[in-house]
């Protein structure tokens, strides 16, 4: 009978029928955007954004758009609408589900940078001259509250920007409690206005999972400097049989060794090695 | 017309379904919450503590336990290798939770329902408590470890209390279970090599006079008394769990806010 309930429960769900989010219709000023950028390079639409976004897309990662209005980071449920326009401004219509975070695209109009009016809230968050940077009292203040997190792991990517009072987390991590403990933290620091929690919890699927363990232990084995009792300066983000290489390393070749690794992983679809190169940084 | 129609046909499924979906809900939410975990299976048989001895014997080794800096009353044991250790792992399989009787009882004497009543409980309460932090997984894997967890000095009781139950769908159980005295052991493991990396013994006598002797106890007043204790012994789980995973001081913390610099555009 239990059983029976829960399976006729999930059908309803399944379908959509029942307690799930009802889309609203929604038209926005945004940017189109893809996956793995709208998550890492979080902040102003420069030409280095502009150009990951392209490029990533171009090795497969899916659409999403970027909602001007708060930066909100929306999935693309029919990815193809919003393919040809990633890298774009755009006016965007379409079913918006908020809590879930996606929209189904019903149009999406490719528009110039200077057509979004001055006085809208989008014009904030893509423009350089309103975002706070390293040096900032307050940005340093969130940055260091953000890298104290005590469950934060090498498999989990938190990050942040902020134009003007207004925080946006993004990035991936395995546990539900630090998407939850980010946004808490973040929120009590004085000067903080607005936040946007844009940090996606990954599903822990088996083959995420033995993708996880095995780019771990290669990179732990190869690049053990990069990782020590609490933390690491790479970071590997995995999702859907996708690996995300993010963080610091000292050297070119330890980049493209950490590539190499993991594009020889079972079970990895595409690695996209998002690893900057700093040198002189301490290992 | 035909629009209006087609509103009104629409609104009366959607509230039939609603209805339907409730009533499934209602029914499957009234049963108790007994297995959470990954793990299926019924609860292994009851166990005695061995008479004559200080513990036990369900972890691997209690001989390097030490009190606990902050949580009172708790004997505990982490992995010295950080980098193999506890922080190693980023998911959990929450095994059955066994249980051990006093060394005068007779295991045989707890009717399995009274023992999957218990054990249910504690093991959806540990798993509600570190789940957040410890997603529950499967299968092994060299980054998930395995809870084990015992309920140790449990006691059987005459037989059934009388007195109304509250809760209709509650049934009396056939001995009603006395963990007044009970203490609880956690021992976190590899989950492919099962290399002990964390151990606890909470020595808190949490249950003082309380005792469970209905099914779906946890939603009955008489027996918040036993609710609170495997709820308060979860919660002191996580705490040791907590802790465990603070950032420590000095070289540690230097190099997680040297080597947080956010990405940007």
């Amino acid at each position: 009978m239990i059983r029976f309930g829960l399976v006729l429960a999930g059908l309803l769900l399944g379908t959509g029928i029942g307690l799930a989010e009802k889309a609203v219709d929604a038209t926005f000023h945004g940017y189109v955007d893809s996956d793995i950028c709208a998550h890492v390079m979080v902040g102003p639409i420069t030409d280095k954004r502009i150009e990951c976004s392209k490029n990533t897309a171009k090795d497969g990662s899916n659409p999403v758009v970027l909602r001007g209005t708060d930066g909100g980071v929306f999935e693309v449920k029919n990815p193809k609408a919003a393919k040809k326009t990633v890298g774009e401004f755009a006016k965007v219509t379409g079913k918006l589900k908020v809590k879930a975070g996606t929209i189904k695209v019903e149009s999406v109009e490719p528009v110039e940078r200077s057509a979004i009016p001055a006085d809208e809230v989008a014009t904030t968050l893509m423009e350089v001259r309103h975002y706070r940077r390293s040096g900032d009292p307050v940005y340093e203040q969130v940055r260091h509250t953000l890298a104290m997190m005590p469950y934060v792991s090498q498999f989990d990517f938190i990050s942040f920007t902020m134009a003007d009072d207004h925080v946006i987390l993004t990035g991936w991590t395995v546990r539900v409690n630090n998407r939850k403990q980010a946004y808490r933290r973040v929120q009590e620091i004085e000067g903080v206005g607005k936040i946007t929690n844009n940090l996606e919890v990954l599903p822990m699927g088996p083959n995420d999972m033995n993708i996880r363990a095995q780019a771990s232990a290669r990179l732990k084995r190869l690049l053990g400097r990069y990782f020590w009792g609490s933390g690491s300066t790479i970071k590997i983000s995995v999702k859907n049989g996708d690996v995300i290489l993010l963080g610091n390393v000292a050297r070119e070749a330890d980049s493209e060794l950490a590539n190499i690794q993991c594009n020889t992983i079972p079970g990895a679809f595409h690695v996209f090695n998002l690893l900057r190169v700093t040198p002189g940084m301490k290992n | 017309m035909s629009t209006i129609r087609n509103y009104s046909t629409r609104k009366v499924v959607w509230c039939l379904l609603s209805a339907v979906l409730v009533a499934v809900l209602v029914v499957a939410c009234s049963q108790q919450p007994a297995s959470t975990s990954s793990t299926t299976g019924s609860a292994p048989a009851a166990k005695r503590v061995p008479a004559g001895q200080d513990n036990s014997g369900f972890l691997t080794d209690y001989s390097n336990l030490d009190p606990h800096p902050t949580i009172e009353g708790a004997l505990t044991y982490i992995h010295p290798d950080k980098l193999q250790g506890l922080r190693n792992y980023v998911a959990m399989i929450v095994d059955p939770v066994e249980v051990y009787v006093v060394s005068d009882g007779d295991p045989s004497s707890i009717p399995e329902e009274s023992l999957s009543t218990l054990t249910g409980y504690f093991q959806y309460a540990i798993t509600s408590a570190v789940a957040d932090v410890f997603p529950i997984v499967d299968e092994p894997n060299p980054l998930a470890l395995r809870l084990r967890s015992a309920l140790v000095g449990v006691d059987v009781g005459e037989g059934a209390i009388g007195g109304e139950l509250s809760d209709e769908t509650a049934q009396p159980l056939a001995r009603s279970i006395n963990i007044s005295d009970v203490i609880v052991e956690f021992e976190l493991v590899d989950s492919e090599s099962g290399e002990v990396i964390a151990a606890a013994v909470d020595n808190a006598t949490l249950g003082s006079g309380a005792q469970v002797s209905a099914t779906h106890f946890s939603r009955m007043e008489r027996f918040e008394a036993a609710k609170s204790a495997f709820d308060e012994w979860a919660g002191r789980l996580r705490d040791f769990l907590d802790a465990a995973h603070e950032i420590e001081g000095g070289e540690d913390e230097e190099r997680a806010n040297e080597s947080y610099q956010p990405y940007s555009g």
